[in-house]
């Protein structure tokens, strides 16, 4: 498998406050990779990082083999790199319909744009049921569906899903790690950002697990989940 | 197409109606002109970007100067619309570039103090007559009525050219990226939408509308001083209107202007000693009645349901 994106030694942090240490990550091409950790330990962060919305202080994010380190939002996300951001940012005035379309805001295709709109109406029915809804009037795992479906219409390679499961209600999470799965089958690669560990690793391939900014243990996601180590600190058992 | 068909009607009085006017109404109906284009001016920045301009009167204030330095340096009028322009521009742009980072309220009170700031650089620059101000040179015309009507006109063209734009923005990406930033800028920057571009593209524009109707109050009026031109009660007044009116509509901003404007003109000649605590309950009662103003209520109907709600919903 091709290698899509490739960080190496990443620091970075908010003025004086350091909160990544030499993060190495790599995700190859149809792959679903999962950044896990508690709270605080720099996983957003991380996100802000390789996605340009702050500059690292030092350390490569390389993406499809071009060096991407520091390119601002805007122009990530033409290169193919789209983010369900934490919290959603749904725009909560707009329907449905319009935050789907401002997935698509950078794109010039127009029909291809519309092409996409069916295919994520396909995914998640119940936005196309809901199309001229106000985004903010839907429950929260509408809402997170919504701001996938967002992500996606920018036609990304590489999918990124910040805090996926955060509060929504067990049988929507279990509803959100099938389209997930489903996404990857069709092509795309994800990497996703998680504090529940267990729905992490059983989505993923494979895992990172990230502690006080330092990356602690990786490798495939089931042998993370039998490490001993792991079921302590986060799966309790 | 068929919500213009009233306003363009409205556009068609307008351009009749001057012959028919005293002097004293003229007067009135020019200023309300004005502001309705301050208003849809700062609706570009403030409604539909989101970001409270409470220095937008700094671009009026430069408008005015512009043309009042250059024509006493011998210049025509209309050759001092692009300087005014480019000036004010220049201003929103690089000022802009730190200030529109701030947000809200951070930015509401930088903008005030860039107003201020600018003021008071007026007040002790020597080429701007410093605190003493400038006169300029008067138009002439055959009497007092052609005059006056010649500056309506000209408030007039300015006037449709900003809601042009604003129904153009509507339509528009850029419209749509501006109201995205509003609603979540942080959401936005994550759509790949160049958020410091379209916020300085945006207070650009506002700049350009508001620094025209400057140069224009200039002439019309031929004497300046800084405390009138920079005056943070002319921010106040478009932003009043803006919300009574309806923020972020076409039309919203210029009902607001009217009402305010007539309003005020009334108020002003029936309670002379109490017209700011009248003024002052009309904007509490209609922020508390009706939030997303007069527009809405013409367009979206009126229920007492609504409006019970709306009382429950902004009652301090």
């Amino acid at each position: 498998m091709k290698e899509l994106l490739r960080v190496e030694n990443l620091n970075a942090g908010y003025g004086d406050m350091q909160v990544l240490w030499d993060i190495s990550l790599e995700v190859k091409e149809g792959e679903i990779v999962a950044l896990v950790g508690s709270n605080g330990a720099g996983k957003t962060t991380f996100f802000r990082a390789i996605t340009g919305l702050i500059k690292p202080y030092s350390g490569k994010v390389i993406y499809q083999g071009r060096e991407i380190t520091g390119t601002p939002a805007e122009k990530t996300v033409s290169l193919g790199i789209a983010m369900a951001p934490e919290g959603r940012h749904l725009f909560a005035g707009m329907t449905v319909e319009e935050n789907l379309l401002m997935g698509a805001f950078h794109r010039k295709d127009r029909e291809n744009v519309k092409k996409d709109l069916e295919w994520v109406y396909k995914i998640f029915p119940v936005l196309k049921e809901r199309k001229k809804q106000l985004a903010g009037d839907m429950s929260g795992g509408e809402q997170q569906m919504c701001a996938i479906g967002r992500a996606l219409m920018s036609n990304p390679k590489l999918l990124l899903i910040d805090e996926l499961s955060l509060g929504l209600a067990p049988v929507i999470v279990d509803v959100l790690i099938n389209v997930v799965k489903d996404i990857r089958d069709m092509g795309k690669t994800v990497l996703i950002v998680e504090q529940d560990v267990q729905v992490a690793l059983e989505i993923a391939d494979r895992g990172y697990v990230i502690e006080t900014g330092k990356i602690t243990y990786h490798g495939e996601a089931q042998k993370l989940l039998e490490m001993d180590e792991i079921k302590q600190a986060y799966l309790g058992i | 197409m068929k919500k213009h068909i009233i306003p363009l009607i409205f556009l068609v009085i307008l351009i009749i109606i001057p012959p028919f006017l005293s002097g004293y109404m003229l007067r009135i109906l020019t200023a309300v002109v004005m502001f309705a284009t301050l208003t849809e001016a700062i609706n570009i920045i403030a409604g539909y970007a989101g970001y409270p301009a409470f220095g937008n009167v700094v671009f009026f204030g430069m408008g005015a100067y512009v043309t009042a330095i250059l024509m006493n340096h011998g210049f025509g009028f209309y050759l001092t619309l692009i300087p005014s322009i480019v000036t004010a521009v220049l201003f929103a742009v690089v000022i802009g570039f730190p200030v529109l980072r701030l947000r809200g309220h951070y930015f509401a009170i930088a903008s005030l103090g860039v107003n201020v700031a600018v003021m008071e650089i007026v007040n002790n620059l020597k080429i701007a007559g410093a605190a003493e101000g400038l006169t300029l040179p008067l138009k002439k015309g055959a009497n007092p009525h052609v005059v006056y009507t010649y500056f309506y006109y000209l408030f007039l063209v300015v006037l449709v050219l900003s809601v042009i734009f604003t129904i153009w923005l509507e339509k528009n990406r850029f419209g749509f990226g501006l109201r995205a930033i509003r609603v979540d800028e942080d959401g936005a920057l994550a759509m790949g939408i160049n958020t410091p571009l379209y916020k300085t593209l945006a207070w650009s524009y506002s700049a350009v509308f508001t620094a025209l109707v400057g140069s224009i109050y200039a002439y019309w009026i031929s004497y300046i001083d800084p405390e009138t031109v920079f005056d943070p009660i002319i921010s106040v007044k478009m932003f009043v209107m803006m919300l009574i009116g309806g923020a972020s509509t076409v039309y919203g901003p210029l009902i607001g202007a009217v009402l305010l404007e007539l309003i005020a003109e009334v108020v002003w000649s029936k309670f002379v000693n109490i017209h700011g605590i009248v003024l002052g309950a009309i904007i509490i009662l209609t922020v508390i009645l009706i939030p997303k103003g007069f527009l809405d209520l013409f367009t979206g109907g009126f229920s007492w349901r609504r409006l019970v709600q709306n009382i429950k919903e902004n009652m301090i």
